[in-house]
């Protein structure tokens, strides 16, 4: 008992006090820095370049012809990686939307299907087939939006064909060519060729976006970040033009 | 005192080196919960991942109660408890039973927190496993020294 009380003192309580102002102060310090450490805003198009390898030219290339939007023979490719039960896709939608609205035939947008192979994803790959049956019949942004705007409904209901059916009617889709398609393997064999495409990129998260071949980092995902980068993209191929048509008309001759 | 509640606080200041580990442990969880708790506060919607699970996790609906993140919680804890064992290292040998308590509901919670991970968001988060370690840890502390005291009485 001696011991007990020689050991009695201010000691644990100095000792408590201390890992207490740890605690607070580094949990304080964690967040300021946390929000202070996002890459920064400006410069992004050389800073992407600088930091993210880009496409290898022999990498397979997809779903063909890709789901696309804007111009074929736009100099900008914007190229989204997303998978259907993934919540930050969802979250990018409206951003690629307003992308797409935004800029039009001056750049080209992509889709790829990339469902992830997670125990959470489970009904993800049978979503990117629905969109692509649904492609079959001209209706793949229609169905592509459906999906990701009703992401919360579906995704955690055990009819969720269901409720993809009736997303399909409301889109004035036959059903009966919509079950046949997704059943066939034409809609599959494009999501598996959009999946052979992400893995050779080594896509290891959705949404992943590519513009002009080059990585956005996730915390650029925003319409100002992306569209500073397709400005400057747009902007080099601008200022470039003029010199490569003349290299180009020469190779003919 | 009598009986195994004082072969407990015996068993403790003749092993002082249970209620230290113990407080190291706690160390640990803190350490982990407010990196959690800051990660909560400071991250953008996270991308979901190919590897892992732990952004499923962070971002499932059990990562908060009343919009206070879990981890908050888990730090809370983690902080009663590494001062419950410190204080017991230190010759407060009555609050080793206080820590018991922690240490149980602490245990159970953690074993809760799993099955949801597994069996109800189907993804693990690293973070929130070590976690649950260093609590199942601390419960096998006191039940260590409760066994060993109850030895002593008989």
């Amino acid at each position: 008992m001696n011991k007990q009380n020689q050991k009695k003192s201010g000691m644990p309580i100095a000792i408590i006090a201390i890992v207490l102002l740890l605690v607070v102060g580094g949990g304080i310090y964690l967040v300021t820095t946390g929000k202070q450490g996002t890459p920064p805003k400006a410069n992004t198009s050389t800073s992407n370049t600088a930091k993210t390898p880009g496409i290898p030219a022999n990498a397979p290339l997809g779903a063909q012809p890709p789901n696309q939007a804007g111009s074929p023979t736009a100099s900008v490719t914007v190229e989204e990686f997303a998978d259907f039960q993934c919540g930050s896709c969802a979250a990018a939608n409206p951003i690629m939307s307003e992308i797409k609205s935004a800029y039009g035939s001056r750049i080209r947008f992509i889709f790829r299907n990339y469902p992830l192979s997670i125990p959470a994803h489970d009904k993800a790959y049978d979503a990117a087939v629905t969109a692509e049956a649904a492609g079959m019949q001209g209706k793949f942004w229609e169905m592509q939006n459906q999906l990701f705007t009703n992401q919360q409904n579906w995704t955690s209901n055990p009819n969720y064909k269901q409720l993809w059916n009736e997303y399909a009617q409301k889109l004035g889709l036959d059903l009966a060519k919509l079950q046949s398609d997704i059943a066939g393997i034409a809609a599959k064999g494009r999501v598996d060729a959009d999946l052979q495409r992400g893995r050779a990129l080594n896509v290891n998260s959705t949404p992943t976006v590519y513009i002009n071949g080059v990585s956005v980092p996730f915390t650029e995902m925003k319409v100002d970040s992306l569209k500073r980068i397709i400005d400057a993209e747009l902007e080099k191929a601008a200022s470039s033009a003029p010199a490569a048509k003349p290299a180009a008309e020469n190779t003919n001759k | 005192m009598s009986g195994p509640d004082a072969t407990l606080i015996d068993e403790v200041n003749t092993h002082g080196w249970l209620p230290a580990t113990a407080a190291i442990l706690a160390l640990v969880g803190i350490a982990d919960s407010v990196y959690l708790t800051a990660h909560h506060y400071t991250a953008e919607p996270v991308p979901c991942s190919i590897i892992e699970g732990c952004e499923q996790v962070l971002t499932s609906g059990y990562a908060e109660i009343a919009g206070i993140p879990l981890a908050a919680f888990g730090a809370a804890a983690y902080f009663a408890a590494f001062s419950f064992a410190l204080l017991t290292a230190y010759g407060y040998s009555n609050l080793w039973r206080l820590f018991g308590a922690q240490a149980t509901i602490m245990a159970i919670f953690s074993g809760w927190l799993v099955y949801v991970q597994g069996a109800v968001i189907g993804a693990f988060c690293q973070f929130c496993l070590l976690s649950a370690i260093t609590s199942f840890s601390l419960f096998a502390i006191y039940l260590f020294s409760w066994f060993r005291g109850r030895r002593t009485a008989n």
